[in-house]
């Protein structure tokens, strides 16, 4: 059966995941976009089942994709994370908004002479530089200090010209300010934001401050806006859809929060699918307040495996 | 003469030309200190004469700054250090201001307030009778992202006061979340929302907006801000020194601070081109904010003095 037509806007509640309508969603659908942070794994612990309902998933010949707004490690090294927890993933099967900064310069065609600045993890500057851009700040200025002396110059390279800003969970005042230099005095410097997410399941306890506290810092000194490479934005999905021949009336989105995952999924004409496992809870979703409905919602993803009774 | 309108006007700014009558017409002077009196730790040209002048002729010289790194007694330190003679009650910097503000709404001395900011607020705060935690000490604090790992926060925390803060760190944009997301209640207050500021004369430097700007990232809320372009402080002068605002002429550098401070007020305003903010900038399309006045430094009021004897 035909879906409803996606509709970004769409209000209508979402509908609890059952065997029924698990086995039509598999049914319409060739690829599995899944988030990671609160739907894979949760810091460095991986929720349960997952394992098995991937493994389901692909044996019944879906395509998987993992599409994260976390920045700070790289492709390859989103690969190895995923390969000791014990899931064979491909790094072409992962799409992090570190990778999509990158490529936002590249598609934009940033000139390899010109530098970018980075508040953020090395899984930015990896990406930057697997991409031939040079890459200044990042893990290296973690330690650095600002001075304030009357005679003593904050000095900055003039030759930056973008500042890409991700989850960091070093930053300090020195980035801050470096950041800051370039966006207001360099002519024409670009402000790339990975992505906005307020918080997020750094460890598998508690959430933490996601890159919109850094990003927020940012617009504060500043007062202009980023471009936002990360979900909600479509360009990680321009991206993939590019690679992959896919239609994303045959995806479905799974994702644990409303105002990136659901709204990208939305946004792209995806189905989508709302895990509890992660940042949102049910009466998150219930509440009034709540504008972004998702066609539907589960506990876990492994849930998809258990309705189906496989 | 008379002529002078302190409502929002979208009249241009005039250029000084007749500080006798400006000075004869207000009964106050509120004066902004960076950009205004010094820049970092120099004093600009002709500001001890200028100020002595005002008393002279009986003026009321009140002093309001964003910067919340100090308290009003380190402030008055900095104006003796400069052989300015201004005394602590003279003093409204916006540590002082989120104290008061507390206190204005009765917050609770059982309750305790969470600081992402510097010496100066803590300073305050004590003054004031609260509990505090925070402030720079935390800037020492590191935290690892690892299995297991649990941050606590103290469920007292009634508010959480941010301000500029060269002690930013992870730990505590963590603390101040916690606080603003799961203790109910809590308040988000800032000292300000300053986007720069200049800490060194030389140049400018990423100032209280840009803290303010994390906690609200990361929290999705907005604060409630007690320094200028709030009109909380000079609410707060008004009554204590029982002066109108029609009497009042704030001068200050920066438009979207201190003349929208002055403003929203309802006072005078006078713009100095002696620190942010240069005649291009006021005279630029882009800029909405329209004082009464500019000129280029507070010593002008000096040199009509002077054409007049």
């Amino acid at each position: 059966m035909e879906s409803t037509t996606p509709n970004p806007t769409s209000t209508a509640a979402a509908e609890l995941l059952t065997g029924a309508n698990a086995k039509l969603l598999l049914d319409s659908v060739d690829a599995f976009l899944f988030d990671c942070d609160g739907v894979i794994w949760k810091g460095d612990k991986l929720i349960d089942g997952i394992p098995e309902t991937l493994e389901m998933l692909r044996s019944k010949g879906k395509k998987l994709v993992f599409v994260t707004n976390n920045s700070t490690k790289s492709r390859i090294q989103y690969a190895n994370k995923f390969r000791t927890l014990g899931l064979s993933v491909s790094q072409d099967e992962i799409f992090s908004s570190s990778f999509a900064a990158a490529m936002y310069l590249k598609v934009n065609q940033f000139p390899p002479q010109k530098k970018v600045y980075v508040i953020g993890g090395e899984g930015i500057v990896q990406e930057l530089q697997l991409a031939g851009f040079t890459a200044l700040g990042g893990p290296e200025d973690v330690e650095k200090r600002a001075q304030w002396k009357s005679n003593c110059l904050f000095e900055h390279d003039k030759d930056v010209g973008a500042v890409v800003v991700g989850l960091d969970p070093d930053i300090n005042y020195y980035k801050l300010q470096y950041g800051t230099l370039c966006i207001r005095e360099n002519p024409g410097c670009l402000f790339i934001a990975t992505n906005r997410d307020s918080v997020g399941h750094m460890t598998d306890l508690q959430e933490w401050p996601g890159a919109g506290c850094m990003v927020g810092a940012i617009c504060g000194s500043t007062e202009r806006e980023p471009v936002v490479v990360g979900k909600p934005s479509t360009f990680m999905m321009e991206f993939l859809l590019q690679k992959f021949n896919l239609s994303t009336s045959r995806m479905c989105m799974v994702g644990d929060r409303l105002d990136t995952d659901i709204l990208f999924g939305q946004n792209a004409g995806c189905k989508t699918l709302l895990v509890l496992s992660g940042v949102t809870t049910r009466s998150i979703l219930d509440d009034p307040s709540n504008k972004i409905q998702p066609d539907y919602y589960t506990n876990k993803v492994s849930d998809i495996l258990g309705l189906l009774g496989e | 003469m008379e002529g002078f309108t302190t409502t929002t006007t979208k009249a241009s700014a005039q250029p000084l030309e007749n500080a006798d009558v400006l000075i004869a017409s207000v009964e106050t002077f509120i004066f902004d200190c960076d950009g205004v009196i010094w820049k970092g730790d120099k004093l600009i040209d002709g500001v001890p004469e200028t100020l002595d002048m005002l008393r002279s002729k009986g003026k009321r010289l009140v002093f309001v700054t964003n910067n919340s790194t100090k308290s009003r007694k380190q402030y008055g330190k900095k104006f003796e250090t400069l052989g300015l003679s201004v005394s602590e009650e003279e003093i409204f910097a916006s540590s002082f201001a989120a104290a008061a503000y507390l206190k204005s709404i009765n917050f609770p001395k059982d309750k305790k307030v969470y600081v992402i900011g510097e010496d100066g607020i803590l300073k305050e705060l004590e003054l004031a009778g609260f509990q505090y935690l925070g402030g720079p000490e935390d800037g020492e604090k590191k935290i690892e992202l690892k299995p297991g790992f649990l941050m606590e926060h103290d469920k007292d925390v009634g508010a959480v006061v941010v301000g500029f803060d060269r002690y930013f760190n992870y730990y505590k944009v963590q603390y101040g979340t916690l606080c603003i997301r799961e203790n109910p209640g809590c308040l988000f207050i800032a000292t300000n929302r300053d986007a720069v500021t200049h800490l060194t004369d030389a140049q400018e430097w990423a100032g209280g907006g840009s803290m303010v700007g994390a906690i609200c990232g990361s929290t999705q809320r907005e604060p409630h801000v007690v320094g200028k372009p709030s009109t909380f402080m000079m609410d707060y002068l008004a009554v204590k020194f029982g002066i109108l605002k029609s009497q009042i002429c704030m001068v200050g550098d920066r438009l979207d601070t201190d003349i929208l401070f002055g403003q929203n007020g309802g006072c005078k305003t006078l713009l100095v081109l002696s620190g942010v903010t240069t005649l291009s900038m006021l005279q630029s399309p882009n800029n909405s904010i329209q004082p009464d006045f500019y000129t280029n430094k507070i010593s002008d009021f000096l040199a009509s003095k002077a054409a007049t004897v």
